[in-house]
């Protein structure tokens, strides 16, 4: 059987999707919102060295990122070994090198790698606009303000994803995670002003 | 040369029937599945397959539902052999169902 059919089985068969849905969503906001954070932070600040928010921001993602895969890892790993040792009970057999024991392993491995990734990415993204800064293409107030960009859109993308996974009005639901971003950027301005 | 097999076999819910029955259809020997689930419970379900074909290996298919989480309870029928027979009614049929 190929690699993705194979794959695709796992996942149908797991019932990983949705789980790994709203892992992705709820990682990726968690990415989005950090380095907007950090970003924000930097700016209050006055930080001027593109490359002490650079590092900041790669250390938090680091973090992040194996503090996902690890903790989806190991909470879908035992939840799922609970759920297949009590089918093992009612087939009075053993699952472990059925489609049903490899779909429960990789349906851990996959939930541990989506919720590694999705804040890694939403996280390298917000920081690009700083890599562009620290080698001379943008200043870095500039840098900062289409980081705070990117990290809202991220955000009012992310909701925009939900809105559509529950075919409700999508804007709405952009909105909503939008405003999320813009209280923690207004709050940190305010700061600033105070 | 089994031409048709009928069992009765204890599954999970997943993988679903479709699922099953496609694997099943692609082993060598078979030219139609049938799947019908006949019992279903909180963790488990019961169903009954007809398998049809030119030459069917008891053992693939065995080997088959054991990879997709399934265990053979009993098998119910068989044919083999140039031509299919029929079950047929006798009376003594009739007496033992009285």
């Amino acid at each position: 059987m190929k690699f993705l059919e194979k794959l695709r089985r796992y996942i149908r068969v797991s019932g990983i999707a949705p789980i790994s849905r709203r892992y992705f969503i709820m990682n990726a906001f968690d990415g989005a919102t950090t380095i907007l954070g950090i970003v924000i932070g930097a700016y209050v600040a006055e930080i001027t060295s593109e490359l002490l928010v650079i590092w900041s921001g790669l250390g938090a993602t680091l973090a992040m990122g194996l503090s996902g895969f690890v903790g989806a890892y190991m909470t879908e790993e035992a939840e799922r070994e609970k759920k297949l040792r009590t089918l093992e009970k009612s087939m009075l057999t053993e699952l472990t090198n059925s489609v049903v024991g490899r779909a429960s392993r990789f349906a851990s491995l996959w939930a541990g790698i989506v919720d590694g990734v999705s804040p890694a990415i939403a996280a390298v993204t917000c920081l690009a606009p700083l890599f562009f800064s620290s080698v001379g293409v943008f200043s870095i107030d500039f840098a900062i303000q289409l980081s705070v960009a990117i990290a809202l859109s991220i955000m009012f993308l992310l909701g925009v994803f939900l809105g559509r996974i529950s075919k409700r009005n999508i804007f709405f639901h952009g909105a909503k995670m939008f405003f999320v971003g813009l209280i923690i950027t207004i709050v940190f301005l305010a700061l600033k002003v105070l | 040369m089994i031409r048709r097999l009928v069992l009765d076999v204890l599954k999970p819910h997943n993988p679903g029937v479709v699922e099953l029955s496609e694997a099943l259809s692609h082993l060598d020997g078979v030219e139609g599945v049938n799947v019908i689930i006949y019992e279903i419970d909180q963790q488990v379900e019961n169903a009954k397959i007809i398998i049809a074909g030119s030459s069917i290996d008891f053992e693939g298919i065995k080997k088959k539902l054991e990879e997709m989480g399934a265990t053979v309870h009993s098998v119910d029928e068989v044919a083999a052999g140039k031509r299919i027979v029929e079950e047929v009614r006798t009376p003594q049929d009739r007496s033992a169902r009285m």
